[in-house]
């Protein structure tokens, strides 16, 4: 074995990095930063480098090419081997990378380890953050499939509302005055070579700057961060009850990184790769678009905005939020980092992720979209066609033929936009459901226009027969009062 | 050493059984079948895909209990020519609400397409015998028909059921709502899933009175039914209480 | 910092202590190198500038003045369009690149409502550009996206958008139908941008791929 220390000599005489190498991974860290809570940073870094490995292999294949990036896909998925799980090592790799950030990112913020010193550390990490959101985007463009293509289409009406530079911001984005293979090829680049650069750059200094700064303590309630002493308390703790970086922290690290990848390699076996789905052929309209998983929630905000208030918030509020995370660090860059002395903190965090939650959740059911097939595809469930007079039955293929299932469900089929009428009867009387049928509103489109009288007779008795079986339908009150008691009404009339 | 000891054996089983996982094909994973090839909307010729996505909506899964018409019905399946189906599912059925589904009408099906849905459903529900031997009325309208003669056909075989509140065919909303085929549609082939018997008129395994109906009779209901047709079908108060 | 190297190779400058050894200069001769950096680093910054304008130039490359990417495109013929009817047609970009492949073609809703009279709706959702779809029994247009709807004349029926549907400026030439199109309608791209300025004289292009894409088969 003589000969291997040789040649390691003989290399570090000339690389000569064992020196700065031995110094960071052997610096002390306080020694209950060895926790299983600060694996996350350390696991996204090595999903980024999945990443890279996974995205260089399918780089060999893909062609980022309008008319073959859909074909070279299929390819990858269906003609060469493990093509397929390649492609969905590279799309659970960028979910988990793009969860793993967020979880790392709270638990920062949870933490207070964006305080003094490391509120540059935060900064880039801020910064990192769009840029992982950024590549999930792209890389969802390159897929270049109908979502793709719809979804540029959004994020084309997005950049147009941008006052003043709108219509020129569009051109640019899309490389061209329509979504094409232009388009494609500036996202490729941007994926494959603009936002990773940065991104390896910004990680490299975000590294170096944990390494000069040293692991954030556990933090401890009455223990706050001030300016003046904290680099000597810190110092202190590290050094009297200190341990080295590795290995006494870094097993952890190493462990819930094996863990992650192999968590990454089991989703993609079992639940393969992403799509892609349709070919983006724009004149194909049966489709209904979707963004990825991380984006789910702006398609939710994106749905609940009333018209007015869409376009300002759609350009101030990503400006207003990256402001605050950016200030953050300066605002707060002092006191108490426990979460113990920190309930706005805790709670901000506990409501962002609930919106999200909440959003992401509404966004897997789109309760606001037509179900755009449920006219023809979603049947009358059975038992609303038996025991209907023949009137009636033909109300409920009025009510199938117009679309009225496209956006009111029956016996849990169909679209949410408007309520479901298992129990409409129940609600609304005759004349009411007349009303809301000729005259919309509510966010009901008015179908006086596309509807016959006898369709909306026919639609309306169908309607009315819509309530439990022990529980009668709404009455208008006056009409009974109106028809037993009609001579007095008469008589004032005269 | 113990730690030393598992992880180093724990790994190596790991390595082992990723690499056997791999040997052994991993292109048998379950994630591989999960690629799909998303057809394109106009390729699909799949009948119970097409059916499942355009007609199940009012025809009903598996073509009965629907608000429209059962297509699985045998005698239907008998009763009407490749030519028929085809064209109404083309081009739709003006005034009733069956639309027109070819692309060249403004729907959505290439030709191909509605050729699958006819070989589908002859597929799916076969004909065979459905008629017993019997000769049914003619899907066309042939020679005269009587309104008054139709009347009394209709209290002879109709009323039975459809005096019942429940049951009004002589509403002129419905009628505005169905055409002369719709009406003789029903009328031969019944709606077996709701009971309605067929021309034959057998119901709980018993001829009903004034059954098998021929052609002129048929005919002749469906006059006196148009008889009945309103001039302002559906509106919702009748033309008495407006005085 | 520790060396490592318990046996130094024979022969070898241990470079680290090499570089230690550089004495200071004479202030002057720093001053003067000091002024030769400044001048280099100078001369960086004008070449890096006069290279960068072009690459500015190259990256707005796409950005044209307004319907400078319009142009009159043939739908086909007017016997595609049914009157009283709403029907699909696609047509071929004006402006394309040989890679596009099936991008390269557009779609849009062309509505007859008599006697030559025409409206063309962009396919693209007035809110956030997704392809409407529309629903004649129900004379709607409808959106699978966020839930916009929108009536038979474009107008908006329901749903997020703040508009109507986008339409084409349309004539008829030798009984064909032409849109004046060339660009995804924006809120702030209008469909046929041309019209306001009274702009008429486009160029003409004829490569509708079909016609009405309804009406293949």
């Amino acid at each position: 074995m003589h000969w291997l220390k040789d040649t390691y000599n003989w290399l570090e005489r000339r690389i000569q990095l064992e020196g700065p190498v031995k110094d960071a991974i052997l610096h002390p860290v306080p020694k209950n930063t060895a926790s299983w809570w600060y694996v996350f940073g350390s696991a996204a870094f090595t999903l980024l480098l999945l990443q890279v490995v996974t995205g260089i292999l399918l780089a060999i294949v893909y062609v980022p090419s309008g008319a073959e990036a859909w074909s070279s896909l299929q390819i990858l998925n269906h003609q060469l081997p493990l093509g397929w799980f390649l492609r969905a090592m590279h799309g659970w790799g960028s979910n988990f990378m793009v969860a793993v950030v967020l979880i790392h990112m709270a638990q920062v913020f949870f933490f207070g380890a964006y305080k003094f010193p490391r509120e540059l550390t935060w900064i880039l990490g801020v910064f990192m953050l769009l840029m992982t959101l950024g590549m999930a985007f792209t890389g969802q463009v390159l897929r270049f499939d109908q979502d793709s293509y719809w979804g540029l289409g959004i994020g084309a009406s997005i950049a147009s509302r941008v006052p003043l530079i709108g219509a020129p911001l569009v051109h640019i984005m899309l490389g061209g005055p329509i979504i094409a293979g232009a388009t494609l090829t500036r996202f490729f680049a941007l994926h494959v070579f603009v936002i990773p650069g940065m991104l390896l750059a910004f990680t490299g200094l975000h590294v170096w700057m944990v390494l000069k700064l040293g692991v954030n303590e556990w933090p401890m309630p009455g223990r706050p961060v001030n300016r003046k002493t904290y680099i000597k308390e810190y110092h202190d703790l590290a050094h009297n009850d200190g341990i080295p970086f590795v290995p006494g922290a870094f097993w952890k690290d190493l462990v819930f990184s094996g863990a992650i990848l192999a968590a990454v390699a089991v989703c993609a076996a079992v639940f393969g790769p992403y799509g892609p789905t349709g070919q983006p052929d724009p004149t194909i309209i049966q489709t209904v678009p979707k963004p990825d998983f991380f984006f789910l929630w702006l398609y939710s905000v994106l749905s609940y905005l009333p018209a007015n208030l869409e376009t300002p918030f759609l350009l101030i509020a990503p400006v207003l939020g990256i402001a605050v995370l950016l200030a953050l660090p300066f605002y707060a860059g002092e006191g108490e980092k426990s979460w113990h002395r920190r309930p706005v903190a805790v709670m901000v965090l506990a409501l962002v992720a609930v919106s999200w939650g909440t959003l992401t959740h509404l966004a897997t059911f789109t309760p606001w979209s037509p179900v755009m097939n449920a006219w023809s595809g979603a049947t009358v469930p059975a038992k609303f066609v038996h025991n209907l007079s023949p009137t009636e039955r033909q109300g409920a293929v009025v009510f199938q033929s117009k679309q009225c299932r496209n956006c009111h469900a029956l016996g849990g089929e169909g679209g949410q936009r408007g309520p479901a009428l298992d129990t409409v009867a129940t609600r609304l009387t005759e004349d009411q459901l007349i009303r809301q049928v000729v005259q919309g509103g509510g966010n009901m489109p008015a179908y006086g226009t596309s509807l016959s009288p006898p369709e909306v007779t026919a639609l309306v008795r169908f309607l009315t027969t819509l309530h439990p079986v022990g529980q009668p339908g709404a009455t208008d009150a006056s009409r009974a009062d109106a028809e037993t008691n009609s001579p007095p009404v008469k008589a004032q009339a005269h | 050493m113990n730690l030393r000891f598992f992880s180093a054996t724990g790994f190596s089983a790991l390595a082992l059984a990723a690499s056997l996982s791999f040997i052994s094909g991993c292109d048998q994973a379950p994630g591989a079948s999960r690629a799909e090839v998303v057809e394109r909307p106009d390729q699909i010729t799949d009948f119970k895909t097409l059916y499942t996505q355009n007609c199940a909506g009012c025809h009903g899964n598996d073509g009965r209990n629907g608000a429209a018409l059962a297509l699985s019905n045998p005698v239907y399946q008998a009763w009407v020519d490749d030519a028929t189906l085809q064209r109404i599912i083309s081009q739709g059925e003006p005034p009733t609400q069956m639309p027109a589904f070819a692309q060249s009408s403004g729907g959505m099906l290439t030709d191909a397409q509605v050729d699958a849905l006819v070989k589908g459903m002859r597929t799916a529900w076969p004909a065979n015998g459905a008629f017993n031997g019997l000769t049914p009325p003619a899907s066309q309208p042939s020679g005269q028909s009587d309104a008054a003669q139709g009347q009394k056909t209709y209290q002879t075989a109709c009323a039975q059921c459809h005096s019942k509140p429940n049951q009004q065919v002589t509403d002129p909303t419905y009628l505005a709502l169905v055409n002369n085929r719709t009406l003789r549609t029903l009328i031969v082939t019944g709606r077996p899933d709701l009971g309605h018997p067929d021309w034959r008129g057998v119901v709980n395994g018993q001829v009903q009175p004034g059954y098998p109906l021929n052609d002129q009779q048929v005919g002749d209901i469906i006059a006196y039914l148009n008889s009945l047709r309103s001039d302002t079908p559906g509106q919702p108060y009748s033309p008495h209480s407006q005085q | 910092m520790t060396d490592p190297h318990n046996t130094p190779e024979p022969n070898t400058p241990d470079l680290v202590q090499e570089d230690q050894k550089i004495t200071k200069d004479d202030p002057r001769v720093v001053s003067r190198r000091w002024m030769l950096m400044g001048f280099g680093a100078l001369l960086n910054g004008v070449v890096g500038l006069a290279v960068a304008v072009p690459v500015v130039r190259y990256l707005l490359g796409p950005v044209k003045r307004k319907g400078a990417y319009n142009s009159w495109i043939s739908l086909g013929s007017l016997e595609q369009f049914p009157a009283g009817e709403t029907r699909l047609a696609t047509y071929e970009n004006p402006f394309n690149r040989p890679w596009d492949g099936e991008t390269a073609k557009t779609a849009c809703w062309v509505r007859h409502t008599g006697a030559n009279k025409f409206q063309v709706f962009a396919i693209n959702c007035a809110h956030l550009g997704c392809p409407v779809r529309w629903f004649p029994q129900s004379s709607l247009f409808m959106c699978p996206c966020h839930g916009g709807a929108y009536y038979a004349d474009g107008s908006r029926a329901s749903g997020p958008p703040e508009r109507g549907l986008f339409e084409y400026a349309y004539k008829v030439v030798n009984s064909e139908l032409h849109i004046d199109a060339g660009q995804m309608p924006t809120l702030s791209n209008p469909a046929s941008p041309g019209q306001q300025a009274g702009n008429n004289n486009l160029p003409v292009i004829n490569n509708s791929p079909k016609g009405c894409g309804s009406c293949t088969g």
